[in-house]
């Protein structure tokens, strides 16, 4: 052994000992145990939500997000950094933004990106939605939100019939046509297709407009069918019965609890928390108090029983000695 | 200066053969709470040489595969034992005062490798390309914007996040593990907690 060892194991009685065979030992039993559990139980692999399963299943959901996008009333529209400039929505505490300080660097523009470009698509094919998308564009902003507010209202009312949405008359202008011409597009399982912009297609690795599209009503609504809302202790699980990230849970703990789960900056006062947690654990050996409680707690006496139980012979053993 | 002979003086002063491959150990090092930073790394090698299989075949291989759904069975279980042996070795750790002695560096270098794998896991569920990794990506997503790491790590960007996984992370998780490795061995298994005499 090196000097430092010898120095420190000096009057430490030693077994013999065999790291590599102690290691394969236990990487045997480890390999049997993930086999059993992966034979047995195998693994979740819940299907994507797509846009064509929103369209044809939640034919009234998919124009419900899609008239929401469009009319500028979705979660993304007025999110803030990364996403739109909107910096007095960003997350704060003590008056302090960390979101703001990078700023915009993945820039949406929902009603663009994500109805209207796809609409631009649709309109090559469809004359109908062609005409509509003209007269929406050249129609004032008041007057747009005037049709997509009766459009959404009568939403409300719509049903469905074989399949097809019947949504009641009611000065809707261009919007009606458009917003078939979406669901139409979501149908043909294009939507995913036609949310991508990428310069460099055919080759996509970024879905991120495609996965914020439904983020709102859909999304949710799937996930608490699931039982993997925030509410539902969501991260710790995955679908089915199957364990999730369960190391979280102290994470997921604090957004079960008062202030946190009604805190509009519950993201960043509870990543704040973890983060000073972490560094506490990280500084533990050096903080007063704290580091004195593995000695409080005494589990150590059970790991170390027999050492203690030796040492207590020991220790017994030498003042009859020296009396003897 | 001689970096090799400076290099190799160091190893001699910090890291024998004995040190590295020990034939022998202290009597107290004699409990099942041992075992549990080993089973981590057992795990942590299973995890590798899954991951090794799934990324030969492609990230679309489980969906479509028994053979590789069952390999992608293998890397989800070996999650689960890798991150309840490691929570079992930290609260061993705690319990035992292990920083004490100059082995606090373990003890940080030990924390980091919690805080990489849990990163690690992340992007994991995220690389599923399964209806969890659309949930997650958009839930953390909400939580990295709030602490401006969303500027830079875009939980829903499909091509980041698995290379983050199958790449960068684990080189990372490997390299602190080396570390971590390097420190227990160098500095032995720590002495027990003294206790107070029984009067």
């Amino acid at each position: 052994m090196s000097k430092k060892s010898d120095a420190y194991f000096k009057d430490i009685p030693m077994k013999p000992y065999d790291l590599l065979k102690e290691g394969l030992i236990v990487l045997s039993i480890i390999t049997v145990i993930v086999i059993i559990l992966a034979a047995v139980f195998s693994s979740p692999d819940y299907p994507t939500v797509r846009g064509e399963d929103v369209a044809k299943r939640q034919p009234i959901a998919y124009l419900r997000t899609s008239a929401n996008t469009l009319g500028g009333f979705s979660g993304i529209q007025t999110y803030g950094p990364p996403y739109t400039k909107n910096y007095d929505n960003a997350q704060r505490v003590f008056g302090i933004a960390p979101a703001n300080l990078p700023g915009v660097t993945i820039p949406i523009n929902a009603e663009v990106d994500f109805v209207l470009k796809p609409l631009e698509r649709v309109a090559v094919l469809n004359k109908g939605v062609d005409s509509a998308l003209k007269t929406y564009k050249s129609a004032t902003p008041a007057q747009q939100q005037v049709w997509l507010k009766n459009y959404l209202i009568a939403l409300d009312k719509a049903t469905v019939v074989n399949g097809e949405v019947r949504v009641p008359g009611g000065n809707f202008g261009p919007v009606a046509t458009m917003m078939n011409g979406m669901l139409n597009l979501g149908k043909a399982g294009l939507l995913e297709g036609a949310l991508e912009s990428n310069p460099r297609l055919p080759y996509s690795l970024n879905p991120t407009r495609s996965l914020l599209f439904f983020q709102d009503d859909v999304y949710v609504s799937v996930a608490d069918s699931l039982d993997m809302l925030s509410g539902q202790w969501g991260l710790v699980h995955e679908t089915g019965n199957y364990p999730g990230a369960w190391w979280l849970w102290p994470y997921v703990f604090f957004y079960q609890i008062s202030p946190f789960n009604t805190s509009p900056n519950a993201d960043l006062q509870v990543g704040l928390i973890m983060l000073a947690l972490f560094l506490i654990l990280i500084f533990l050996p050096v903080i007063p108090v704290l580091n004195r409680i593995p000695r409080g707690l005494g589990i150590y006496r059970i790991i170390w029983r027999d050492w203690y139980a030796r040492s207590r012979e020991i220790h017994e053993f030498e003042p009859r000695r020296k009396a003897g | 200066m001689n970096l090799t002979q400076s290099a190799r003086d160091y190893l001699t002063r910090n890291l024998t053969y004995e040190d590295a491959l020990p034939t022998q150990m202290p009597v107290y090092v004699n409990s099942v709470a041992y075992l549990f930073g080993v089973s981590a790394l057992s795990a942590l090698g299973l995890l590798v040489l899954t991951g090794v299989v799934m990324s030969l075949f492609g990230p679309d291989w489980y969906h479509v595969s028994n053979v590789g759904h069952f390999f992608n069975s293998l890397h989800f279980w070996s999650v689960q034992i890798f991150f309840f042996a490691i929570v079992l070795h930290l609260l061993t750790k705690f319990s035992i005062a292990g920083w004490r002695d100059g082995r606090w560096k373990t003890w940080v270098v030990g924390l980091l490798i919690l805080g990489v794998a849990i990163l690690t896991g992340l992007t994991g569920f995220l690389s599923q390309t399964n209806w969890d990794s659309q949930w997650i990506s958009v839930q953390a997503k909400d939580a990295m914007n709030a602490l401006g790491v969303g500027a830079f790590f875009n939980t829903m960007n499909t091509g980041q996040v698995l290379t983050l996984h199958v790449i960068v992370l684990p080189l990372v998780v490997t390299a602190l593990v080396g570390l971590h490795l390097f420190f227990i061995r160098s500095d032995g298994s720590i002495k027990p907690i003294p206790r107070k005499r029984a009067r």
